[in-house]
């Protein structure tokens, strides 16, 4: 493997995803296309810097630092995709600081890259990868479905308003948006159900259920998956208004970090 | 450059004259015919309900085109006085006519400024001339140019922002909450004439139902029939709003026909969380205010149109500045385009003929000196001549390019054909 590829870091495709930012922002104010063109050009080398660096590091999604980096680079397909799809709105202002996040918390994390904490979600395990796997689209779908609820928001706070986004930034429609949080939280949701249910099955075969129940990973993920039926159940059943279901999927979203990063040292107080 | 941009537009000429002065299209083919084989010059004539211009382009040197031929053609063609032609026409000339030309195009001379027709009416009239003949380089090479500017305003700027008709703006509004119709269900309730305006652009989104309703039974089946709907009873309005996506409201009723109150009792709890859009353009109002909440149910009103529509035409006006930015820089690069395209030709003439006298005089020159160079010395040789050539041309290339930067290179020209015997 040639040299220059094994240096790709963190900050290389971290600092491309920061630049198409902003340059995106840039378009609010100047909306020209050769600004769109350089925007997606940066965004496309920071995938390409991250598929290398997932590919020829492989941090196991086990750890934060790992699982954090993997979900960023699923969101960077989807803001990719996103982009050149529905290129008159403004996709990548609500993607892209998700992305930048994911990859700001990754980067506190780095420290302790090589400890995952938990045999059980090792890639060396097939079931494990498979828990992992699932974990991983459920937490796609989830942020997903934050980032529409965000556009949802916006939207429907120009709508109480009656404002026309002249000139500003251009969103979905409020029925796209909720259409789009929907299938997010409804895919997210069995995917959690499985991912969850072969956790607690891993756990008791091969560590002792007794012992790790009480990890904050665990009871994070059973209190998501509550939030989730809550959420279902308020969508479907109370019919809750769009608004407040935007707001249910993203404190959801928050949650889902929370437990994607617990378990880590750093959070429990360990160390770094 | 003689280019003459010469007419009259809605600040100049009353509608009662731009009437009179406008062309159908057998009119406009026999002006634009006739004004290119009388003068002999690239003519494109456009008239549309705002404007009536025309663009002349002549020959550098020959009498230009100007306000009373224009004057003259125009009353002959119209049997209307030259003498009450020429108040209302303005001139504009050379680099003038093409900064006009690019605003024109780019809609920043239009009564809306942004609106997005007089690019295509542009295109249309210079294709109409181009199939008579009627027009050569120089306005081939405009409507290029008036277009990409055209174009290049409404990309980088906000121009075109928004729409500025009551009914568009309406659609403009049901969009943000909907962007697929074909399982969406409109309701109209009455049957004023501008529902039945918004109604046509309603359509067009091809939603999957239509019902209507009127106090009037025979108006609800009349306006049904007219757009493919279904006439219901007035007294199952509850009923059919409840189905609704969206409602579009325009009674005369001289009080709101939906207060509050029964909208939260009769219609909002039948309806699940699918989102209302009710367009209420009537005067008074049908729909109670509050019933807004910009989530479950979205209500439009005449005033909040009427003030989209005005904020749309602000947004329009900051764009002004930098769109006329745009203009101003597109307008130099045609004039530098177009002396250097004027100019190019006798630079390339020149080089032509000075690397035939330089073929002349050192072909004989090698062949004497055959046999007794090496070919070192026949390439340095060579070379010389050709530097010497180069430092020769460089002054007057110079020059020449510096004058067409100008627009001043046409005497320059004649005077390099002449010194070096180029032909013309």
């Amino acid at each position: 493997m040639p040299v220059p590829l094994q240096n790709v870091t963190l900050a290389c495709f971290g600092l491309s995803y920061l630049l198409a930012f902003a340059l995106e922002l840039g378009r609010l104010r100047w909306p020209r296309p050769s600004l769109r063109f350089a925007g997606l050009i940066l965004g496309a080398a920071g995938l390409f810097a991250h598929t290398l660096f997932l590919s020829i590091r492989q941090p196991t999604p086990a750890t934060a630092y790992g699982a954090l980096l993997a979900l960023a680079w699923v969101l960077a397909i989807f803001y990719l995709y996103g982009s050149l799809h529905h290129a008159r709105q403004a996709w990548a202002i609500f993607v892209l600081p998700v992305i930048l996040g994911l990859l700001a918390i990754a980067f506190v994390a780095v420290s302790t890259e090589e400890s995952p904490e938990l045999d059980l979600n090792s890639g060396a395990h097939i079931w494990g990868a498979i828990h992992g796997l699932f974990l991983l689209l459920a937490a796609v779908g989830v942020s997903v479905g934050a980032v529409a609820s965000t556009m949802y928001l916006i939207q429907a706070r120009r709508l109480r308003k009656k404002l026309l986004p002249l000139g500003q930034i251009k969103l979905l429609s409020l029925d796209r948006l909720e259409a789009m949080n929907r299938r997010a939280v409804n895919l997210a949701f069995p995917l959690l159900t499985v991912g969850l249910l072969l956790g607690g099955v891993l756990l008791r075969h091969y560590h002792g259920f007794a012992d790790n129940w009480m990890s904050v990973k665990f009871l994070g993920t059973v209190g998501l998956w509550v939030v989730f039926l809550a959420l279902t159940y308020l969508r479907y059943a109370a019919t809750l208004p769009g608004r407040r279901l935007a707001l249910l999927t993203i404190l959801t979203s928050a949650l889902m970090l929370l437990v994607l990063i617990a378990g880590h040292p750093f959070v429990r107080g360990d160390s770094p | 450059m003689n280019l003459r941009a010469i007419g009259c537009n809605f600040r100049t000429a009353a509608v009662e004259m731009r009437e009179k002065l406008a062309f159908d299209p057998a009119k406009q083919e026999r002006a634009v015919v006739d004004l290119s084989s009388r003068f002999g010059c690239e003519v494109v004539l456009l008239s549309t309900c705002n404007r009536v211009e025309l663009y002349v382009a002549r020959q550098s040197g020959e009498q230009p085109f100007d306000t009373g031929l224009a004057a003259e053609f125009l009353g002959e063609i119209h049997s209307v006085p030259a003498s009450a032609v020429v108040p209302l026409l303005y001139e504009h000339v050379d680099d003038a006519a093409v900064r006009h030309l690019s605003r024109v195009a780019a809609s920043l001379d239009s009564l809306i400024v942004g609106e997005g027709q007089i690019a295509g009416q542009m295109k249309k009239a210079f294709e109409f001339a181009k199939k008579l003949g009627a027009t050569g380089p120089m306005l081939n090479a405009l409507l290029a140019h008036s277009l990409r500017v055209a174009k290049r305003v409404r990309t980088e700027t906000t121009i075109s922002a928004g729409h500025v008709s009551v009914s568009s703006v309406a659609v403009d509004y049901v969009r943000q909450v909907f962007d697929t119709f074909r399982d969406k269900t409109i309701l109209v309730i009455g049957a004023g004439k501008m529902a039945r305006l918004t109604l046509k652009h309603l359509e067009a989104l091809q939603p999957g139902k239509i019902l209507v309703t009127n106090r009037s039974p025979e108006k609800a089946a009349e306006v049904a029939a007219l757009c493919g709907g279904q006439p219901i009873p007035w007294g199952q309005l509850d009923d059919a709003l409840a189905k609704a996506d969206i409602a579009l409201s325009t009674t005369g009723a001289g009080e709101p026909i939906m207060p509050k109150e029964r909208f939260d009792e009769k219609v909002l709890p039948h309806r699940g969380t699918r989102t209302l859009v009710v367009l209420d353009i009537a005067v008074p109002r049908d729909f109670d205010p509050d019933i807004h909440d910009g989530d479950r149910v979205c209500v439009f009103n005449i005033d909040d149109l009427a003030r989209v529509r005005e904020q749309t035409l602000g947004e329009r006006r900051k764009a002004l500045a930098p769109a006329e930015a745009i203009v101003t820089e597109e307008v130099k690069k045609f004039a530098d385009d177009w002396n250097r395209r004027k100019s190019g030709p006798a630079i390339q003439q020149l080089r032509v003929e000075v690397d035939r006298v330089r073929a002349e005089v050192l072909g004989p020159l090698l062949g004497k000196l055959n046999g007794k160079l090496t070919p070192t010395d026949r390439e340095s040789i060579e070379r010389a001549f050709r530097l010497f050539q180069n430092k020769l041309l460089h002054a007057p290339i110079a020059a020449l390019q510096e004058a067409s930067k100008e627009g001043e290179s046409r005497k320059l020209v004649e005077a390099m054909r002449t010194l070096f015997g180029l032909k013309g």
